[in-house]
Order: structure tokens, then sequence, then C-alpha cells
């Protein structure tokens, strides 16, 4: 019981971000099946029997994984219940969360059992009932339902965000299938077309209902700044903002498709591919922010725009050797914690079971964590330099840029934890004890056989096959989990100020995975235009960790 | 192809392992009687905890720990508003006292928290 405290918070946003991702494909699966594929198939000209067994395959999975996972998430917080609570089972199950988590369960296995044959009038008005009350309790899991004030436009905004979200984001995966599937261009417009329309009007679902929630969750300029809330909801944002530039992309595309029937949509396929990726890490970003209190809830401890520009502005030199206790520096940096712990003493403390206590820092941590941060960020600046230097022709020799990865796996491994052997006096095998110091150890591991990877990928150029997929599908992956990373649920100044810079951080990690994807899997200007922008967002991110500062 | 999935999926799992921290939750408290750090008498403490959000009273609870560490659990009432936990304590003994409170909100997040005060 103990273990799974431990790792409940963590677990609960996974489960919860996996929750939406599977709902997204579940309710998006038949919006597809309903709103297009069946309207549109006497009109294609093909019968397309694999494409919609294909769909059907894809959905049914989709609602099994939904009533699996959410079967999974009610357990995961019925177990905490019984284990803080010492309460039976059958009550920590019959809370209001329950109920709504076993209905959700139901719907989705049967939508999973009635997804399996054709969709005839009743069966669809079945499916659509389904779904509906699915949307309807997941609802009930969300911010709008707990809300002491006026809950129904926060539910409604809240069901029209996840259904919008559903059918742009939970449909691309049957679009690709249907685009795949189908080999003449009038299809290819008439689906693309229908689609293009969806999206739009889902765009519209996620605007307005994202607008209601922002004006009654964040409620001001300074909220949205000043909290972890308001900083999610900007990293939404900006995730959005890529999405539309890609959606906007493919609506050109789609009509130009619709005046030269002869235009290539392979463009149309990838967009379609990077959309499904930043879409699925929006997924995990609202998990992320249902985590966390509305900022209007927090009026007390808000970071101050000073404080932001104050810790955001770039400090020379950065620190690249190790902390010293005799530094003035380092004692004023000392002085200032004690300053910042002495205002956090009569503060209202909040936290999750299993959480812990935050422990006290000093000066030499922080020094050090910086110091390994900036370390970090020379060897990310110097990754992209080169990946830039490799376009040129003289430039061919820095393609071994790769290599930089196992300078950075030694780097960490001699100065990440330095209570540990080689630096420490802890011995190898010993500080493996430690979950911490392991972790650090497996990274390290993984960094270094991911540099040697990537780097036998570059020395083999275009005969390295899919295998060249693996970096970008890393660094976005890498990007997306940044986003469910902790957060102080009370305004902890100190801790969001550190939060902050994982946003961006993020953000960056994100738009260059996807952006190498892109430069791999097209042709032509926008490929040669992505083999460009991943490099300067790499830069980017070394150069936010050579910004990176605790105090 | 298949070295390739297999590839991603072991990058995948060790990044979900390498962020063990994320918390979910969300009822926090936006006003409280005790305040933190405040000072009372101890003959009948006013317990009024105001979160929020609406929260399930019977799948929450209210611990009073003692300067010596002892644990005293209250009842919260029955009549308070969806989104407070109340109760009373009384004759409590001088010294540094602290409220544990844990609340899950309607919506099914479980969050904990302290409140120091003291009695003199």
């Amino acid at each position: 019981m103990y273990l799974l405290l431990d790792i409940f918070g963590y677990l609960s946003v996974v489960l919860r971000g996996l929750i939406l991702i599977a709902q997204s494909f579940t309710l998006g699966g038949l919006a597809f099946q309903l709103l297009l594929w069946g309207p549109l198939q006497p009109r294609l000209s093909v019968y397309g029997l694999t494409i919609e067994e294909r769909c059907r395959a894809f959905l049914r999975f989709s609602a099994f994984a939904l009533a699996l996972l959410t079967v999974a998430s009610l357990a995961l917080n019925a177990a905490a219940l019984v284990g803080t609570l010492q309460v039976p089972w059958s009550e920590a199950v019959s809370a209001d969360f329950g109920r709504a988590d076993i209905v959700i369960a139901a719907c989705a296995l049967g939508i999973a059992i009635l997804a399996n044959g054709p969709a005839h009038r009743l069966r669809s008005a079945a499916l659509l009932a389904l779904s509906v009350l699915a949307l309807a309790m997941q609802t009930r899991l969300t911010h709008a339902a707990s809300r002491p004030d006026v809950r129904w436009p926060l539910l409604l905004s809240d069901a029209g965000h996840m259904a919008g979200a559903a059918v742009w984001i939970g449909g691309l995966p049957y679009f690709l299938i249907a685009l795949n599937g189908c080999k003449d261009a009038g299809d290819w417009r008439l689906i693309a077309r229908r689609y293009s329309l969806m999206s739009m009007a889902a765009v519209a679902a996620i605007v307005c209902g994202g607008l209601v929630m922002a004006a009654n969750y964040i409620g001001s300029v300074a909220a949205i700044y000043g909290t972890a809330y308001g900083v999610m909801t900007l990293a939404k944002l900006g995730l959005l903002l890529m999405l539309l530039m890609l959606g906007a992309g493919n609506y050109f595309l789609v009509e130009r498709l619709r005046r030269d029937p002869t235009t290539p949509i392979l463009r149309l396929k990838r967009f379609a591919e990077v959309e499904i990726g930043i879409g699925l890490t929006v997924l995990l970003a609202a998990a992320s922010l249902t985590s966390l209190p509305p900022g209007v809830d927090l009026p007390r401890d808000r970071l101050a725009w000073h404080e932001i520009v104050e810790r955001a502005t770039p400090q020379w030199p950065p620190r690249l050797t190790s902390p010293d206790y005799d530094k003035l520096t380092v004692a004023q940096l000392q002085a200032k914690i004690t300053l910042a712990d002495a205002g956090r003493a009569n503060a209202q403390a909040a936290y999750v079971p299993g959480e812990g206590t935050i422990l006290p820092r000093n000066a030499e941590d922080i020094a050090w964590s910086e110091y390994n941060h900036h370390w970090a960020g020379v060897f990310v600046v110097l990754i992209g330099l080169l990946a830039l230097v490799e376009h040129f022709r003289w430039g061919r020799w820095a393609r071994h840029w790769p290599l930089l990865f196992l300078a950075m796996a030694a780097f960490l491994f001699f100065r990440a934890d330095e209570q540990a052997w080689p630096l420490g006096p802890a011995g190898f095998f010993e500080s493996l004890r430690d979950p911490e110091v392991a972790q650090h150890r497996i990274f390290v591991l993984l960094i270094a056989v991911f540099g040697l990877f990537e780097w036998r990928v570059r020395l083999r150029g275009s005969k390295a096959g899919p295998a060249a997929l693996v970096f970008p599908l890393t660094t976005a992956l890498g990007g997306a989990l940044l986003l469910t990373h902790s957060h102080a649920i009370a305004n902890i100044k100190d801790q969001l100020l550190i939060e902050m810079s994982h946003t961006p951080l993020a953000l960056c990690g994100v738009a260059a995975g996807w952006a190498r994807w892109l430069e791999l899997r097209l042709d032509g200007r926008v490929s040669r235009a992505a083999a460009w922008i991943w490099p300067v967002a790499f830069i980017l991110v070394g150069l936010i960790l050579l910004d990176y500062r605790e105090a | 192809m298949r070295a390739f999935f297999r590839i991603a999926f072991v990058l995948s799992a060790l990044w979900f392992l390498a962020h063990p921290n994320a918390s979910q939750a969300h009822a926090i408290i936006v006003s409280s009687s005790p305040a933190a750090g405040a000072t009372v008498s101890g003959d009948t403490v006013a317990i009024r905890l105001h979160f929020n959000s609406r929260i399930d009273r019977a799948r929450s609870k209210l611990t009073l720990l003692a300067p010596d560490g002892a644990a005293r659990a209250l009842t919260p009432a029955s009549d308070a508003p969806a989104d407070e936990l109340n109760a009373d304590a009384t004759r409590l003994p001088a010294g540094a006292w602290h409220l544990r409170w844990q609340v899950l909100s309607v919506d099914g997040h479980i969050t904990r928290g302290d409140i120091p005060f003291t009695v003199h």
C-alpha cells in the first residue's frame, strides 16, 4: 500500500492522460463513422471494405482501452481511499467518481461490442447514445463538477471541449486510414473536404469551451502568468497554435485538391501524422491541467511579473564551475533562500497522499543543480549548432554531432549525484539502492545508447530506414512528458518559477521532434524548412537550460 | 520495423518511469479557522475549513496532532455547506498543534494538508 501511495499522484495523471487519449479515439472513431464514412460511402469509387474494417478494429481497440483504463483509474483511486481512510472497498467505489467511472467503463465496453458490425440505423443510434452518456459522465470527473458555484455552463463547455478534441484529434487516425486505403483522387478530395469541415467545427467547439473555462478558472491576466494553472493553459494554447498551423496547411491543400485533382496528398498525410503526435501531447497537458487547482482559487502568493522577468533575465557567465561555499555570491544566495523559506512558514500546504514533504535545499544544492543544467545547455546548444553546420557543404564533418550525447552522458555520470561513486562516498552498486540515483544512471545509459544509435543513423544516411524516426519520436515524447511534470498544488513561488522553465523546454522539444519527423517523412520545401527548424529549437532548448536558475 | 517499435516502446517506458512526481489533486483551502500559524484558546477550537470545491464529507477526514505527536480523530459536522469541512475540538492542552486534513473532492481527487497552530 505504501508503494502504491508513493506513486499514486504520478499514476493518476498518466492514467488520466491515457483515458483522455482512448476517449478521443473512441468518440472520434464514432464521429468519423457517423459523419464522414457512412454518408460518403455511396459516393466513393471504392467499396472500402478493408478501410471500414481497419477503422472498426481501431475503434474497438480504443473503446476496450477506454474501459480498461477507466477501471484501472477507479481501482487506483479507490485503493488510495481504502489505504488512507481505512474504509471498506464498497464505500470507496461507491463515491461519485466511482459511479461515474463504472458507467463510463460500461459505455465503452458497449461501444466496443456494438462497433463489431456495420453501422445500421439502430446500431448507430445506440452507439451515439452510449458515447453521449460516456461523455456526460466524464464531465463529472472534471473541475466543473466540483465547483461550488453555477456548474452548468462549465459542464457544457467541458463536454464541448472534449467532444471537439475527439472529433478533430481522435478522428485523425481514421482519416489517415481512409486516405491510405483510397487510391482515387476524387475519393481523397471528398474525404479531405468533409474531414476539414468537421475539424473546423471541432476547433470552434474547442475554442468556445476553452474560452468559457479560461474566463472562469483563470479569471485575470495576473493569474495567467502567476499560477501553474495559467502557465499550463498557455502551454496548451501554444500546442493548439502549432496544430492550427498544420490544419491551415492542410486546408489550403484540400482547396488546391478541389481545383486540381492531380495535387499530391503526401503532405496531407504527413501533416496528419504530426497532428496526431501534437494532439496526444495536448491531451497529456490536459491531464496535467486537471491535477491543478484553478488559478482563480489561488489569489495569494502568485508570481509577480517582475519576479518572472528577474528570474528569466540571462545571467552571464553561466555556472560552469562547481559551487564553493566560500564565495560571496553563494553566501548571498543562502541568505535569499532563508528569506524565502521564512515567508513560506505560514503558507497553506496541500499535497496528495505519498507526495511527501519538500526537503529544504541549501545554496550549494542549488548551485550544483544549476551547474549541471548549464553544462547540459552547453551540450545541447552545440548539438543544435552542429546540426545546422551539417547543412553546408563545408560542414559535412558536423554530422557526427550525436557523439556529443556520449560526452553529455559521461558528464552526467560523474556529476549528477554528488553522493555516489566516483565523487561521493557511496559505492557504485550501493548507490543504485537510491531510486533517484538509479534513475539518473538509467538515463545516463539511455543517453549513451541513444547517442550511438543516432550516430549510426547519421552515418547510414538515407539507408537508415525507420530507425531514423526514433530520434524525432523520442524528442517529441520527452517534450510531451515534460508537460506531465509535478506541480506544486499551492502557489509555492520558488517551485513555480522552476516549473516555468519546463514549459518552453517542452514546447521546443515537441516542435523539434515533429519538425525532424517532417524532414524525414516529406520532401521538397517543407522538408527543407523543417531541417532548419529543429536545430534552432534545439539551440533554444540549450539556451533555456543555460539560463536555468533555481533562486 | 519490429525493432523500431521495440526501441520506441522501451524509450517511452523509461520516460514514464523517469517522472514519478506528478500529482493529481485540486481541492485546496480557500480560508481556514484556525489560520495557519494562529494562536487560539484551547477551551473550544471551532475548526472551519473552506475549500475551493465541493467535497465528499463521508470520504474525508480531520485529525489533530498533539504537541507530543498523538493523533486525535475529529468527526466532521454533517450539516456544513458542501465546500466546507467543520468540527469542534475541546480541551486542547497548550502547545504546538497540527490540524491534518484529507478530502475527496466530488470529481474524485484526493488532497491532504497540514495547518499548524498554537494553543495558549
